[in-house]
């Protein structure tokens, strides 16, 4: 194929993003350098600055509320997963017909299932971190 | 573009298990309430969702159209089984009450506690009673082998939760672990034996694969490949009827959970199991394939099952006679039942299925009813486990003792118990597909079985108490025994309706 036959127009939105990405990148970088208070100390030069100390035993007691936590994440994370393939068929389906109303009722019982998984959690006191 | 009738039609056919999966969401949170009274109700509810969910299965089942245009390998399974779940749940359901928290709640009552959502289980415990439940009926629905195998695992994995959660002991716990870890074994068997069928077919859904296979078998046979998938798909769903070699976990698992969990194990992994391999096996089908002269399944997979059937009956009998516990002697026993329910499967359809269907509900209300006389009675708040804690019962509980002796009499095919009945169309199922020697072999398995199962008939009604069967007390909450007694009053009068209970 030549390259006079590819259609570059239709890269225009990839090359879009990039640019986007890469001003969002170096626009964060300098604001920062030029905005951010400055303190330095022994903490600020740790790799994982704020979080857990890099050296010594990895095998140390996390607190089980990482986890819990953790899944709680994994409802939303399942439920966007599934979002973005139905949002994608849900476009083409014709308005008003019986499969699109099939289809709005099974993606509105899923996240009904999502809305009562994060009550429970938040009824069990997942979030609560005394 | 997607076909939206057929879609329509299938949801339309898993309506009830759409509202039993509400009640899991409701039951969750209704055990959260700090009100004690709203958390008492949950059990009510279950029972109120189950039998809603009844009324739907012969509701959605009685639209004779979608009926005749429903894609599905054997669509009628669905409403029997169905029936028999839900109504068998309700069952379950009451055996269960006051069973979850009761320490907890002892101290709540007392005062000394104060109500924290994240120390209670009760509602978790029903939400997984009714998953469970719903994952056994989609099986019925499965045309495909992708939702087959999330419908057997939707049964599976809230049970494993339910045994660690059953009662606050380190028995519960390793019970659960150990069952955990064989059944993802048997997960990723099936697994595996899918895998091989698809390979051998390259096709997922049921009534393609039937097909495919009888192309093949109008051919030259059966692809190799396919009759080894079949095989592993049976020996791993054969972890969910217990049936040898996938029985090792049954006696310390149905041993480490509390009693009306135990009665649930027994019950709907098995017919969720059982309805798996009766569709498994539609694919091949049970006549016309084959090697010439066995006019049946192929000569390989009918001999697994034979051979499944035979091991798992003998097995579970000779099991039984060794045991001490009552709750491993039950096991056992639920071992040796899928023996004989492996024969109405080798006899195919028409009789011999519908023999399954049927010995199906005469064990799950027999088995319950027996749990059920397990879980009513306590030593000090204990589980009872030894036999010999049923001595005498009859001069303390003679309504408990009674029971016991009509479910063991059932269980061993006495007529005219429900259990006879069961056993009895199996069996002439067996003989119309001439599979004497397999009719032999579970008769001499019944006399085997009798030697145990008068013991339990015995023990509560012959024999004298024993110092150690004096401190027996009933449990504070009544449920558990007025589901023995009804479940015992069904094994009696069900009978009485043979013909319209036979699918």
């Amino acid at each position: 194929m030549h390259l006079a036959e590819v259609n570059l127009e239709l890269y225009i939105p990839i090359g879009m993003l990039v640019v986007m990405a890469v001003l969002f990148v170096t626009a964060n970088m300098v604001l920062t350098h030029l905005m951010g208070p400055r303190t330095l100390g022994a903490n600020k030069d740790v790799p994982y600055e704020s979080g857990m100390n890099p050296i010594g035993s990895a095998r140390k007691r996390f607190n089980v509320r990482f986890y819990i936590l953790a899944m709680t994440f994994l409802v939303f994370d399942v439920e966007i997963i599934f979002l973005y393939p139905w949002a994608v068929t849900f476009a083409k389906l014709e308005p008003r017909s019986p499969e699109a109303t099939l289809f709005l009722a099974r993606i509105m019982f899923f996240i009904a299932t999502s809305i009562v998984a994060y009550v429970y959690a938040w009824r069990k006191g997942v979030f609560r971190w005394d | 573009m997607v076909d939206s009738q057929a879609m329509l039609d299938k949801v339309w056919f898993i309506l009830p298990e759409i509202w039993l999966v509400i009640g899991a969401m409701v039951v969750s949170m209704m055990g959260l309430s700090g009100t004690r009274l709203v958390r008492d109700a949950v059990p009510v509810v279950v029972c109120c969702f189950l039998a809603v969910a009844m009324a739907g299965i012969a509701w959605v089942y009685g639209d004779a159209d979608r009926l005749a245009g429903i894609d599905l390998l054997m669509p009628q399974l669905g409403p029997y089984v169905k029936m028999i779940l839900c109504a068998i749940g309700i069952v379950l359901a009451m055996l269960s009450v006051g069973l979850i928290d009761r320490p907890l709640e002892d101290s709540l009552k007392s005062g000394r506690a104060r109500f924290d959502p994240i120390r209670t289980s009760r509602g978790e415990f029903f939400a997984f009673f009714l998953l469970s439940l719903v994952g056994a009926m989609l099986v019925c629905n499965a045309n495909d082998l992708i939702w087959l195998f999330l419908a057997l695992e939707l049964t599976s994995l809230p049970t494993y939760i339910m045994v660690a959660i059953s009662r606050p002991s380190v028995k519960a716990q390793e019970a659960a672990v150990k069952y955990f870890f064989l059944g993802a074994l048997a997960a990723a068997m099936f697994l595996y034996g899918f895998a091989l069928l698809y390979g051998s077919t390259g096709t997922v859904v049921l009534t393609e694969m039937r097909d495919a296979f009888a192309e093949q078998a109008a051919g030259d046979g059966l692809n190799r490949l396919a009759i080894v998938g079949m095989i592993l798909a049976v020996l791993g769903v054969s972890f969910k009827i217990v049936a040898v070699p996938m029985h090792f976990y049954a006696a310390d698992v149905y041993e480490g959970a509390a009693s009306p969990v135990t009665a649930f194990l027994a019950f709907v992994p098995k017919t969720a199991g059982i309805v798996a391999i009766i569709l498994l096996l539609g694919t091949v089908g049970w006549s016309g394939h084959g090697a010439p002269g066995a006019g049946g399944l192929p000569q390989p997979i009918l001999v697994t099952l034979w051979m499944i059937s035979v091991l798992t009956m003998t097995l579970g009998n000779v099991g039984a006679l060794l045991q001490r516990s009552a709750k491993r002697l039950l096991a056992y026993s639920s071992i040796a039942h899928s023996g004989y329910l492996l024969i109405g499967v080798i006899a195919g359809p028409g009789m011999g299925i519908n023999a399954v269907l049927f010995y199906l509900l005469a064990y799950g209300v027999m088995n319950t009813a027996a749990f059920a006389v397990l879980s009513g009675l306590q030593r000090q708040g204990e589980e009872i486990e030894s036999l010999d804690d049923l001595a005498g019962l009859r001069h303390r509980y003679p309504v408990m003792a009674v029971v016991m002796a009509v479910a063991a009499l059932s269980l061993l095919g006495f007529p005219p118990l429900l259990g006879f009945w069961g056993k009895f169309s199996l069996l002439i199922a067996g003989i119309e597909a001439h599979r004497m020697p397999l009719v032999v072999i579970a008769l001499v398995n019944s006399a085997i079985s009798a030697w145990y199962y008068l013991r339990l008939v015995g023990l509560p009604i012959l024999a004298m108490p024993t110092p150690a069967s004096e401190s027996i007390t009933h449990r504070p909450v009544p449920w558990a025994r007025v589901a023995a007694v009804i479940a015992a009053l069904g094994l009696v009068a069900l009978p009485l309706f043979v013909n319209e209970l036979l699918p």
